[in-house]
């Protein structure tokens, strides 16, 4: 059983940091909250998100699993009026979830959970370096790398934080000192990223207050962000790329 | 050609995907002479430049290095050097097939049946110094390591993907397990059809991935085992024991009989039979007792060098345009291909695990 309500820009966000990875998740329903894991089909770049119950205008459920498409989510959602709430109830017997918002109803048909990818296994990582940003500087550093290369590196150094991307004919670098950053944990760190992966996940972490970046030696990289006001939290995870010699 | 123990391994078709940035061996005397049988045209006649000389080796090698950076992969290509004694009789019977089939294809030509023609004319492909000397230049300028075997290549492939230098050999037959061989891959050198033996039909076929520890839990059997197995249906150095295919040596292995175990059962009734003789037997033994060392230790080298290094493009243009009438554009388009082997690696989350 499933029943609840929630503020459709919470929402949009909600299904927007998923749809970075995949185009099909299957939620965990349970009487806390909602909760997914997902990895994306090249197994480079994993979600974990967490929704409390908390984070709803009202939430009832047990516990139960469902399969659901983000692309037909996304494009319906995109006609609710912002700032407007929008009911949701499972209809467990037609496997439908059904959205009421603005006076309209949608019977959005569900897909069968075990349809789609088993939930990953989440690595644990233990990560020497922390840098904590305001989500609008992330999403710059990217952005500045994507002019010159197609891949980034992220790394701690002096007790700062940079960026630099390395392109055929150019070369940009992103130097934060400890001041320009929320907070900072210095510790041995430099990974390759690709900027493809990280113009995605800026969508969704680029509008995050604060954004906790954990990063390695050539390790993955760990980006934690909350929502909903601390009523969820949306871990992504990308592999490094590494130098081929 | 090869051991007959097809049957026996858990194959899986692969996701190309997976292979991006994985260095893998190949058996390139195995590969050049695929492309000296199978690059063709209609009559059989390979493939030549003006002067009529053959070009099949150099066409698929441009070619297939070409997909090789469309996948990703790195190759290396390991030469057999000096082949075994043991191996002499298959050695022998190679040439005499050869040799038939030369003779046929003639006839074919002959009677103008293409048919015909072409089959043999397959059959009767060798591959000899100057194409293994013209194959290893255009390597060397594509930019890929050389290795030259001391005996050979398979085992060679094997030893470096043990020590950890290579992820995959790639081969067309499973030999390469015999020598210890941890990943094998088959059919990265063919196109994506090939022809049917003996028939005049064309299936699809796939890269085909064999995992040796994934076939060896299958079966619950241990490496020693695939050998003595092997050495029961018959490898490229001894020729097997008569009537045991590969179901039945592993249920013999299975119980736990090595292949002089099977060798003394079979035989014993063989004689009782007056099917062979003792002295067939017993020269059997010894010839398996060889090769079963050779499996084991095969002779290898540890003085290798792996290193790749961007195509020389006005080289191969020298090379094969300007002498071997290739078009420029098909080695300009290859050459780009190849460069996207220098790409930066993208592994996946799995190896955090």
């Amino acid at each position: 059983m499933f029943k609840a309500s929630i503020n459709i820009d919470l929402l949009k966000d909600s299904i927007a940091a998923l749809s970075v990875i995949v185009d099909e998740v299957r939620l965990k329903i349970s009487s806390d909250g909602i909760s997914v894991k997902a990895v994306d089909p090249a197994n480079v770049a994993m979600v974990v998100f967490d929704l409390k119950s908390s984070a709803f205008e009202n939430y009832e459920a047990s516990d139960v699993e469902i399969g659901l498409d983000l692309i037909k989510i996304t494009d319906i959602l995109g006609i609710v009026e912002r700032g407007s709430i929008v009911d949701l109830e499972l209809d467990s017997e037609s496997q439908k979830l059904n959205l009421f918002f603005d006076g309209l109803l949608y019977k959005l048909s569900l897909l069968d959970p075990s349809t789609i990818r088993a939930d990953p296994r989440v690595p644990q990582l233990d990560l020497p370096a922390k840098v904590v940003l305001n989500g609008q500087d992330l999403r710059r550093a990217v952005k500045a790398a994507e002019k010159v290369s197609d891949h980034v590196t992220l790394g701690v150094e002096n007790n700062a934080f940079y960026m630099q991307a390395k392109g055929d004919t150019d070369f940009v670098r992103l130097d934060m000192t400890a001041n320009e950053l929320i907070d900072l944990d210095a510790g041995d760190a430099c990974s390759l990223f690709s900027i493809e992966y990280l113009l995605d996940i800026i969508k969704s972490a680029g509008k995050a207050n604060e954004v906790t970046l954990s990063i390695g030696r050539d390790f993955p990289i760990l980006i934690y962000f909350e929502i909903a006001n601390a009523g969820g939290s949306v871990t992504f995870l990308l592999a490094p790329r590494i130098e081929s010699d | 050609m090869g051991v007959d123990i097809g049957s026996l391994l858990i194959k899986e078709e692969v996701d190309t995907n997976k292979l991006k940035g994985k260095i893998v061996a190949f058996d390139a005397y195995n590969i050049i002479y695929q492309f000296v049988t199978a690059v063709r045209v209609r009559g059989g006649n390979p493939l030549t430049d003006s002067n009529g000389n053959i070009t099949s080796h150099l066409s698929g090698l441009l070619y297939r290095s070409g997909y090789f950076g469309d996948l990703g992969i790195k190759p290396v290509f390991v030469f057999d050097g000096k082949p075994p004694e043991l191996k002499q009789e298959t050695i022998d019977m190679r040439r005499k097939a050869r040799e038939d089939a030369h003779e046929k294809w003639l006839l074919a030509v002959e009677k103008k049946d293409i048919k015909a023609a072409e089959k043999y004319a397959a059959a009767s492909a060798r591959v000899d110094m100057k194409i293994i000397e013209e194959s290893k230049e255009l390597i060397q300028l594509m930019g890929f390591p050389i290795i030259d075997a001391p005996s050979e290549g398979e085992a060679q492939a094997a030893f470096m993907q043990k020590k950890g230098d290579v992820d995959i050999v790639a081969s067309q037959d499973y030999d390469a397990f015999l020598f210890g061989a941890q990943n094998v891959v088959r059919n990265l050198t063919v196109s994506g059809k090939r022809k049917v033996q003996g028939k005049n039909e064309y299936r699809d076929i796939m890269p085909e991935w064999v995992n040796l520890k994934k076939t060896l839990d299958f079966h619950n059997i241990n490496e020693e085992q695939l050998i003595d197995i092997g050495l029961s249906v018959g490898t490229d150095f001894n020729s097997g024991i008569p009537g045991i295919g590969p179901k039945r040596a592993l249920k013999f292995v299975k119980e736990r009989k090595n292949v002089f175990d099977i060798l003394d059962e079979v035989g014993k009734k063989a004689i009782k039979e007056n099917k062979v003789s003792e002295e067939e037997i017993e020269e059997e033994r010894e010839i398996i007792k060889k090769a079963r060392q050779f499996f084991i230790h095969p002779p290898v080298t540890e003085v290798y060098e792996l290193k790749w290094e961007k195509p020389k493009k006005d080289e191969m243009i020298e090379l094969l345009c300007r002498k071997r009438d290739f078009s420029e554009k098909r080695v300009i388009l290859a050459c780009e291909k190849i460069n996207k082997i220098f790409e930066k690696k993208q592994p996946t989350l799995d190896q955090w695990f």
